[in-house]
């Protein structure tokens, strides 16, 4: 029934958040990354010390549904132009380099990042976590003078390592939270969002219950538009 | 324009609001159910982690519809979605582990049992466990639990064994028993909301393993969408609606009744559904906060609140855990239960329900419950990850996620007491406000330092267990959470207007056609779930409310 929390949103400002930091970051407010829970439950909710609160606040801002149902994945994407879509697939496949086992960009996670981030719920996200592509990038260039997309893997995971390390509610601290959840979504999420292509992050971890259940997503399954469905939870706020 | 009155009108359709709608809808009364969410299918109910756990199929997105929280009445307030449960019809029973347990009749006078404790607003129940037993024979009969009552020594009187046979075990069940009877405990089999054989028309539990967090797709989980909806909709006397959202509580000015709930409705037009009686029941959160946005000239400060305490004494549960890592390659030759994939483990103990003295520094302890790891692979990965410099990526991530398909994780979790006091407790903020243009819920909890000493010690009894069946790793998650799906407190009944909301019928003193059924009700928490208590205790005011209404009265 219980759960800890590890989770992660994009969140607008609060005052701890406030703080524009100096570097990477776009100083126009707007542009701030903020992050806020992203796993609601894993099997319940639970509160477990103050390590493990990770709260803020959204915007709500006008949402731009687009009905991602209808779109087909194409080379053309959905959220991000081609630069930086080379950006985010080397990033992930830092995260989840290809190995023995398959990767990121084996297993089409950058292709769910692109698709789920035009999902009403992730409106917020995808308005901080596209500028962060840029971010990443600069600061590979300043270090390494070479862009992120063609920096070696060594320089690559250094330039994360910053982004990890830095402060708690810094922006770049909770870009690469975000990184870190949606590529794991993609990895390890329904094959229906795009990613998770033949099954292979479930084959790395072993899960193997959706298989044979009547509950499980059959053919013509299409999470994404079970997700735009559910922006109107009835009432105005839709 | 208002919609022609009812009998009754219910806000909320989970494990409090269910019940009394059955009830009134078997006596012949007209009930509406306003349900905040939609009526789930159970064909829509997907084994798709991304839909159901991590974005808003059950809980509001906290831009949407945030919920304040703050640490203590000195801290600033942040926004979360913690301390929702589902919005659906069924509420919280949808996702529900089912981990079905009674009170104990302790729990019912555990100021006088106990005393006074300093800083804690400890109160004994206007009732006793023997007023509530018969509803929870009801509550267990409507709902259909399986389980063995075996003999322990917090085993609470009971009448009979539970409606259905215990659920196939995982053989690790076994072990448990083994190793908890060595060091002198007693464990027993934990009931659970699910059928384990066909039940009523319902379809027996498959063993699909994807359970808790999810909804059922064959409604074996005794949910109120599965077990109560049905039965109070066909009496052809209830009424659901869905996707309604209450927004306030009307009062008749002259007499001081409740006299309608406005709302809006699925195209977000107000309405308004006068009643000769309301029926509050949207968890203890949601249901102070409706009350307190409730005002009036009768009751400025919100309905049923002239002495100040809606909203007060909010209660969780104390949370602990910890998780034993076996890995299946190595340990299959010594442990040859891992090879086996069955979900349940079911067991639980409660030697130290209440402790005989304070040498331990508590007396009113807890509950273990052992339990798999939930299987959701994301939100398991998302823990490997972590994040800032304990974060890992790259291949020492990749490597963990190797770790995890070789492993099993035995894991318990504690169900603890958890102290009501003076900064526990919830109320409105006018400035922020959700989607609907309402104030939301402001959160504000402290918890009370005994608490963190009973959850302190049942984790390290719940490891002593794990660490005897020799895992490879032993893992102490922590001591001191709480779990905000297990919600009580806000509207604490007594018999005393002066320290109570509601009177021992649960309505509300001075408001004499207004009850609240969730877990508000409750003045002290107890160490079990609360979820078959709030739909024994709806039973239980729905048989007192029938017979006064039956008798023109309210």
């Amino acid at each position: 029934m219980a759960r800890s929390t590890d989770e992660v949103f994009p969140a607008a400002p609060g005052p701890e958040h406030e703080r524009a930091r100096e570097g990477d970051w776009p100083d126009d407010p707007s542009r701030r990354v903020f992050v806020q829970r992203l796993s609601f439950m894993g099997g319940g909710v639970v509160l477990l010390g103050s390590a493990c609160k990770e709260k803020a606040v959204v915007d709500a801002g006008a949402p731009a549904v687009k009905p991602v149902a209808a779109q087909a994945l194409s080379t053309s994407h959905l959220t991000f132009t081609n630069q930086d879509f080379a950006i985010l697939s080397a990033a992930t496949e830092r995260v989840l380099p290809k190995d023995d086992d398959a990767g990121a960009l084996d297993a089409n996670v950058p292709a769910y990042i692109d698709r789920i981030l035009q999902t009403p719920q992730l409106e917020n996200m995808r308005k901080n976590f596209v500028p962060g592509l840029a971010a990443l990038d600069r600061r590979c260039t300043r270090m390494f003078q070479v862009g992120f997309a063609e920096a070696t893997p060594t320089q690559q995971d250094e330039v994360l390592t910053i982004f990890k390390n830095s402060p708690e509610t810094s922006g770049e601290a909770r870009w690469y939270e975000m990184l870190i959840v949606l590529t794991l979504e993609g990895f390890l999420g329904d094959p229906s969002y795009g990613g998770n292509k033949d099954r292979v992050g479930w084959n790395l971890v072993g899960f193997s219950l959706v298989n044979k259940n009547k509950a499980d997503p059959g053919p013509g399954y299409d999470g994404a538009s079970h997700l735009v469905g559910l922006r109107c939870g009835g009432g105005k706020g839709c | 324009m208002a919609k022609d009155a009812v009998d009754v009108v219910i806000v909320g359709s989970g494990a409090g609001g269910s019940p009394m709608a059955l009830e009134l809808g078997r006596a012949g009364f007209k009930v509406v159910v306003l349900e905040k969410g939609p009526w789930y299918k159970k064909d829509e109910f997907v084994h798709d982690e991304i839909l159901n756990s991590r974005r808003n199929f059950f809980m509001p997105l906290p831009w949407d519809e945030p919920h304040l929280w703050r640490a203590g009445p000195d801290k600033p307030y942040s926004r979360t979605n913690e301390a929702w449960t589902a919005n659906c019809v069924g509420g919280g029973t949808i996702h529900m582990s089912g981990y079905f347990y009674r009170l104990k009749p302790i729990d019912f006078r555990l100021k006088s049992e106990l005393g006074a404790i300093a800083g804690a607003n400890v109160a004994d129940w206007p009732i006793s466990y023997d007023d509530l037993a018969p509803f929870y024979d009801r509550a267990e009969e409507e709902l259909g639990v399986s389980g063995n009552a075996v003999p322990h020594p917090f085993l609470e009187p009971r009448k009979k064994n539970f409606p259905m046979p215990p659920l196939s075990e995982h053989p690790v069940a076994q072990e448990i028993d083994k190793v908890a009877k060595s060091l002198g405990y007693h464990p027993f089999p934990t009931a659970r909301g699910i059928a384990s054989t066909q039940y009523q028309g319902r379809d027996a539990c498959t063993y699909c393993t994807l359970c808790g967090s999810y909804g059922c797709e064959n409604d074996a989980k005794s949910s109120t969408l599965a077990a109560i909806v049905p039965k109070a909709v066909a009496t052809g006397n209830v009424e659901i609606r869905p996707r309604c959202m209450a927004v306030e509580v009307t009062v008749d000015p002259k007499s001081g009744n409740a006299k309608s709930v406005v709302y809006l409705d699925a195209e977000g037009v107000r309405q308004e559904q006068p009643a000769k009686v309301v029926v509050v029941s949207a968890t203890a959160v949601e249901s102070a906060r409706l009350l307190l946005n409730s005002q009036s000239s009768r009751f400025p400060k919100g309905l049923a609140n002239n002495n100040g305490l809606v909203g007060q004494n909010l209660l969780f549960s104390s949370f602990g855990q910890s998780k034993a890592t076996f890995r299946v390659s190595k340990q299959k030759s010594q442990h040859p239960w891992l090879e086996t994939t069955a979900p349940f483990v079911n067991r639980s103990i409660q030697d130290f329900y209440l402790m005989p003295d304070d040498r331990f520094g508590f007396r009113k302890g807890g509950t273990l419950g052992f339990m798999w790891s939930h299987p959701n692979p994301i939100f398991a990965a998302v823990g490997m990850a972590r994040k800032g410099e304990a974060g890992i990526f790259g291949k020492a991530l990749k490597d963990k996620l190797r770790e995890y398909r070789d492993s099993k994780i035995l894991e318990f979790e504690i169900y603890g007491e958890f102290l009501a006091n003076d900064d526990t407790n919830v109320t409105v903020d006018s400035n922020v406000k959700d989607k609907y243009g309402i104030p939301v819920a402001a959160i504000t909890i402290k918890r009370h330092p005994l608490d963190f000493k009973l959850t302190q010690f049942l984790v390290e009894r719940g490891e002593e267990v794990l660490a005897a069946l020799q895992p490879e790793k032993l893992e102490r998650v922590g001591t001191a959470g709480e779990t905000t799906i297990l919600q009580g407190g806000t509207c604490r009944f007594g018999t005393n207007e002066l320290t109570s909301v509601l009177n021992k019928d649960c309505r509300a003193h001075g408001v004499k056609n207004l009850y609240v059924v969730d877990g508000s009700f409750m003045p002290t928490s107890g160490a079990v779930p609360f979820t078959l208590t709030i739909v024994a205790n709806s039973f239980r005011v729905a048989q007192g409310l029938v017979e006064r209404m039956k008798k023109g009265g309210t």
